[in-house]
């Protein structure tokens, strides 16, 4: 399998690329930045949006920081996982991603821009031309979406990252870097409901970091996923509970978010305050268990079927909120 | 040999021989040694020696007619494969690693459609790129091929129509991949897009355009490739004496092979005119034949060259398009032309295991005799007949044993639909039906409250015997199997007594070990196997087989076999078997064949060169004959051990005015069977035993199984190479693991394959991987080389009843559906709570036993029969043993010779087709050539 030619730049430092980015958009050239590559060039050997040219962000040391509540985006989640200073709920769901050779290329700011899935667009290019292209690739031809017919208005690809959701849970910051300036947002808004936009990154704008709230390890919690097998496979469901001050009248506080569901991972805000207002223990739990299933409304285009991935999300949220109930 | 002796036979010679020759007083020629690496022979280790020829190796199972050839070089002994540094290494070299100077990049244009008429092609964009040399489409072969005769459905490329999306219509070579792949786009096609079909259930109706014509032969206007039927037995009796029955509707998930190496070929065509094929093939002489039918030349202008195989379980043994698109377009271009397949383009060649629904019905006596099955069984075919003729028959007639049945009623039907061939894969046309039979009877003890191992014990049929179809069985280790595992398993102790979400199953395995007729047949008593032996000077024994090593070892048990024979290290040994040119015809890698026929081929070869060496040995040691053995590189008397040659002097002198030793030996089946229609599928000269035991734990919570632990035991006659037997054990449990937990061929609602690839086509990884405890049983079969069968295929069955029967003991639900995905058990789980008005599935109950009366009844049988099968195993004068005994009937005669509600019918009466099952509706059509007399 061959993927179509591109060029690829390799700068030095962020300033040169964003440099490039910025030549690139005024020379009217599309591209993509390229971290570990484990998510985009498979992508690229199915010919799907490929661009002319790839910035590489491998050789930015700048980017590769990692300490404390400081996460660059080119640290590699196996180095994540492995770190001593990592929150132990992002280790386990850093260790839980794909396998370990794909974890030791992969990165936390690939990991994040993970580009959404879908059973009708993850295919080759005779596959796709076989049932007349979809809305995520429609190689010009305005398809439809595949999934939800009629419609090619919105793609509902599956995002299936592990590490947002924890991420969330913790209240974590993006910074972000573009030509034209830097800015941070918290996590939870730089997701946007759709298939294809996926983030509010602007064209030539990057992921450079991630920072987590001073007081992370005060919050303990879980994460939880669904999956065929133990490893490679993307979670068809995950969750992520987190919480600060527990005894036995229950948290001082709780969040819950989910990934693998829909086409951006969520935090159950609503949920969470609700059953912190009326805290009673395992039934607490089960209700809000009960309420995230209600809360995600995944469709068919992965492994398991929606039906069964909403019943799971509620046992993982169970799962996960176990060690919240043990005194 | 004294140095007397020497002198005086010097003297002789100086009589006879005339001419110049080495002056006398000269230091004559050394001693040639004894051949091989290490200077001197080892001693002969008494424990690899059977009893019956005065070792120490015990025989539990009597002598064998090959005893006596057994030097205790390397037949028994754990033996890593010979072409196995060739892999570590890395120097292997697979289909793609051919590299020919001035090779171009070929590739296939494919149908995005399911099911149309081509109405043009256009190549004249394509063949206008710089870059592009050829470009051939259907017009350039119009012969049809297939691997079996009988059913040659396939061209090279579409000829008129596209039968499922991803078939060839047309092929272009080019200097690179990049320049291939911009032709493939530039072909312009223009389709009639048909109506396609995609549910087999469908395959069963006529249709205004079935997707093949086989004219006078076609099945009404359907699309059925082939219908079976068959009845043997007391049908009637059946369910008359029946107090216990068992009903499932199965449905079963295509698989694919998943094998390693996707599909790569090479072709070159020499200045003389002649074609080499450079193929992974595990059947490269029904592809040499398919070849010479397509190119319309003469096979001796074909070589067809195998290379190392990156693993085929089936996937590699058809002929297939690509390898005709490869040679035609490198005679198109006049330079050679490789073509390696995507991971998408390996799913669409398929020829993987059938979808299958199956109906599975079997019926218990008051006796806990099994006194009837019916299986009804509907396959999937996909788009082209490939192996499906046989396939239909397999699902039927290879669950007719181990066990000694009442009656058995059987109807198949293989239908063609819009989607890739299924074809033959490991455990060929039996893994489905057997998995249903063994749930079956694991739901039988049940309900008659017995244990299931003892319920299998106690119907067994015994060694020597003839299933109800008529196969000749004839060693059985099944007992040793299930009293193995059952001990090692502490199943007594565990069997319905774990904790909710544990559970622990049985399951057996019944296997041909290589078919008993070729594929084609040929009117001449063509042997099955040949091996060529070529010994010269240097000691080294070349040998010539046709036998295709697809990783199983086949070239290691050839060279083990002779090197056992010759008593020579394996290194002395060196295997040709990669080329036709020099390699005698062998039918193949499939249906378990080449252990046995193959190595049975070796044997006899390398008997007529060990008889060349021990006359020799006479001749210079004035030994008797009949006293001498072949040890390590050393002939001699067996009494007198000092009296006798080294491997090369016997060798030298057996050389002497001849050159070379050279030998042939062949393999041919011996006749056998019955003579009604079908009789022959399913025949073999031996079969293969196994019983496994799964422990699971099952998350009641989320429907997620793990396989724990897996007793597997198998009787595969003798462990030649103990090493390969456990490998092939330990294998065939992670790929039956994965048909039965997580493998399936998804086809979406528009019929496309949704995962032909290797993230979303679920193959275990190793963390799904149990621990598997290998338990060789060694049954020494009278006919197999050196009491060998197959080990290859058989031990796939029975791991998939073993995990689902362990599920029903862990949570009491049973599948009807595989793969069982989490998905799948959790349903059945949440079913079960709804049922029993359960809100929390950690408060089910497991199931539990209470043995009834039965229980001691089928003890007391089983260690009846215990005694039977060690007396009728032992006992060379023993009588026939006809399956129907059991029943009451005489032994030694066929029962339908003597009792007419017995008897084999193979077509339905108006009674059964006025209701038929569902695969027995295929009944309901005539065929075209037959339409005259319906009428």
């Amino acid at each position: 399998m061959k993927m179509p030619p591109f060029r690829v730049l390799s700068p030095k430092s962020l300033d040169e690329a964003l440099q490039m980015s910025r030549e690139l958009y005024e020379s009217g050239e599309d591209f993509d930045w390229v971290a570990g590559g484990t998510d985009l060039l498979p992508n690229y050997k199915w010919h799907i949006n490929v661009k002319s040219h790839v910035i590489s962000l491998s050789s930015i040391p700048e980017l590769r920081e990692l300490s404390g509540n400081h996460i660059g985006a080119m640290v590699s989640i196996n180095d994540l996982a492995k770190d001593t200073t990592t929150h132990p709920v992002l280790a386990k769901a850093a260790n839980s991603i794909a396998s370990v050779l794909i974890r030791k290329s992969g990165t936390v700011g690939g990991n994040i821009c993970l580009d959404t899935r879908c059973y009708w667009v993850n295919q080759s290019e005779t596959w796709r031309e076989s049932i007349d292209w979809c809305h995520k690739c429609d190689c010009g031809t305005e398809a439809d979406c595949r999934v939800i017919p009629n419609q090619n208005t919105l793609c509902v690809a599956t995002y299936q990252a592990d590490l947002a959701p924890v991420l969330m849970c913790l209240d974590a910051t993006i910074h972000l870097a573009s030509p034209n300036g830097a800015r941070s947002l918290p996590l939870c808004e730089f997701f946007e409901l759709d298939g294809m936009t996926r983030n509010v990154l602007g064209s030539g704008e990057l992921v450079t970091h991630i920072t987590i709230p001073e007081d992370s390890a005060e919050w303990g919690g879980d994460y939880q996923k669904l999956r065929q097998r133990a490893t490679w496979d993307f979670p068809e469901a995950g969750v992520a509970v987190l919480w600060k001050g527990k005894s036995s009248s229950g948290p001082t506080s709780l969040r819950v978010a989910t990934t693998g569901l829909e086409s951006i991972p969520s935090l159950h805000l609503d949920e969470a305050k609700e059953a912190l207002s009326k805290w009673n223990g395992a039934e607490t739990v089960e209700e809000l268990a009960e309420s995230i299933r209600k809360a995600v409304k995944p469709v068919q285009n992965t492994w398991f079927s929606p039906p069964y991935r909403r019943k799971m999300v509620k046992v993982l949220t169970k799962r996960a909120c176990r060690d919240l109930l043990v005194s | 040999m004294s140095k007397e002796d020497e002198g005086e036979g010097q003297t002789e010679n100086d009589e006879e021989i005339i001419g110049y020759r080495q002056q006398p007083g000269k230091i004559p020629f050394s001693r040639p040694g004894s051949g091989g690496r290490d200077r001197f022979s080892e001693s002969i280790d008494s424990k690899m020696i059977p009893v019956s020829q005065g070792g120490s190796l015990e025989q539990p199972w009597g002598p064998h007619k090959h005893d006596e050839l057994v030097s205790g070089r390397v037949i028994g002994k754990p033996t890593a494969l010979v072409d196995s540094s060739w892999k570590v290494t890395g120097q292997a070299h697979y289909g793609d690693d051919v590299r020919l100077p001035g090779e171009l990049i070929g590739r296939i244009v494919r149908s995005p459609h399911h099911y149309a008429r081509v109405l043009s092609i256009d190549c004249s964009k394509a063949i206008e790129l710089p870059g592009v040399i050829a470009v051939a489409t259907g017009a350039d072969a119009k012969n049809r091929f297939g691997v079996l005769p009988v059913t040659k459905d396939e061209h090279a490329m579409a000829v008129e129509k596209v039968r499922h999306a991803g078939d060839l219509v047309a092929c272009v070579a080019a200097i690179d991949e990049s320049t291939a792949r911009e032709a493939e786009r530039l072909i312009e096609i223009e389709y009639e897009i048909l109506e396609p079909i995609h549910d087999m259930r469908k395959g069963l109706e006529d249709s205004e355009e079935p997707i093949h014509d086989r004219g006078n032969y076609h099945i009404g206007e359907s699309n059925v490739q082939k219908r079976v039927f068959q009845e043997f037995g007391n049908i009637a009796g059946m369910t008359q004496s029946s107090i216990a029955s068992h009903k499932k509707n199965w449905l079963f998930a295509g698989v694919n092979h998943g094998f390693t190496e996707p599909h790569a070929v090479v072709a070159n065509w020499n200045p003389t005119g002649r074609l080499t094929l450079y193929t992974p093939q595990q059947v490269p002489h029904y592809l040499h034949r398919a070849l010479a039918d397509v190119l319309e030349i003469p096979m001796h202008q074909i070589n067809v060259h195998r290379t190392f195989v990156g693993g085929g379980f089936g996937g590699k043994s058809d002929p297939f398009p690509h390898e005709m698109c490869a040679a035609i377009l490198a005679r198109k271009s006049g330079r050679p032309v490789r073509i390696t397949f995507d991971r998408e383009e390996v799913y669409w060649v398929n020829r993987g295991r059938h979808p299958s629904i199956i109906e599975m019905n079997l019926h218990a006596d008051e006796k806990g005799r099994i006194c009837g099955i019916e299986t009804d069984a509907l396959i999937d075919g996909g788009a082209f007949a490939s192996f499906g003729h046989v396939t239909t028959y397999y699902n039927g007639v290879l669950h007719t044993a181990p066990y000694e049945i009442g009656a058995f009623h059987y109807t198949g039907a293989r239908v063609w639909t819009n989607k890739p061939a299924s074809g033959a894969m490991r455990g060929h046309g039996a893994v489905n039906s057997r998995c249903a039979v063994e749930v079956g009877l694991d739901d039988l003890a049940e309900d008659l409250s017995v244990d299931p191992i003892t319920l299998r014990l106690a119907n067994l049929l015994p060694p020597h015997s003839a299933t109800i179809t008529g196969f000749r069985v004839t060693s059985i280790g099944m007992r040793e199997c299930l009293e193995r595992v059952k001990r090692e398993s502490d199943w007594d102790k565990k069997f319905r007594n774990l904790p909710l979400g544990k559970g622990i199953g049985i399951g057996c395995g019944f296997f041909i070990s290589g078919s008993g007729l070729p594929i084609h047949w040929d009117p001449n008593k063509f042997p099955h196997a040949t091996v060529h032996l070529m010994v010269d000077m240097d000691g080294g024994v070349t040998v010539h087989t046709g036998a295709a090593d697809l990783g199983q070892g086949s070239d290691t048990v050839v060279a083990q076999s002779v090197a056992e024979v010759l008593g020579l290290p394996l290194d002395m040994i060196r295997i040709k078997s990669r080329d036709s040119d020099t390699s005698p015809v062998d039918l193949g890698s499939y249906s378990s064949r080449v252990t046995f026929m193959n190595a049975n081929a070796a044997i006899s070869a390398a008997m007529q060169i060990r008889d060349n060496l021990i006359d020799a040995t006479v001749e210079i040691t004035g030994a008797e004959r009949n006293g001498l053995v072949i040890g390590d590189r050393r002939i001699f008397l067996k009494d007198d051990p000092a009296v006798g040659v080294s491997y090369l002097e016997a060798l030298h002198k057996a050389q002497e005015d001849r050159g070379a030793l050279v030998s042939s030996g062949a393999y041919r089946t011996p006749p056998m069977g019955r003579t009604h229609k079908g009789a022959a599928a399913g025949l073999a000269p031996a079969y293969s035993f196994s019983a496994y035991v799964a422990e699971v734990t099952v998350d009641v919570e989320t429907g997620q199984t793990k396989v724990d632990k897996v007793w597997a035991a198998h009787d595969c006659g003798k462990a030649l190479n103990p090493l390969a037997v456990k490998g092939q054990i330990i294998g065939s449990c992670h790929m039956g693991m994965g048909q039965v937990l997580s493998e399936e061929m998804r086809y979406g609602r528009n019929g496309n394959l949704m995962n032909p690839d290797l993230l979303d086509y679920k193959i275990p990884s190793v963390h799904e991987m149990p621990e598997v405890i290998p338990i060789i049983v060694e049954s020494n079969d009278p006919e197999g080389p050196f009491g060998a069968k197959e080990a290859g295929e058989g031990p796939l069955l029975p791991i998939l009843p073993a995990v689902c029967n362990a599920v029903y003991d862990a949570i009491g639900i049973r599948t009807s559906e595989l793969p069982m995905t989490p998905e799948k058990v959790f349903k059945m789980i949440e079913k079960r709570c709804k049922t029993e008005g359960v809100s929390d599935p950690t408060d089910l109950e497991c199931p539990s036993l209470e043995y009834s009366e039965l229980q001691s009844i089928l003890e007391k049988r089983s260690v009846e029969h215990a005694i039977r099968d060690r007396e009728r195993r032992l006992d060379e004068g023993r009588g026939e043993y006809y399956n129907g005994a059991l029943f009451g009937l005489d032994p030694s005669v066929p029962p339908d010779e003597v009792d007419l509600r017995w008897e084999v019918r193979v077509t339905p009466d108006e009674e059964y087709l006025s209701s038929p099952r569902l695969a027995g509706s295929a009944w309901k059509h005539t065929e075209r050539r037959h339409l005259e007399d319906a009428k």
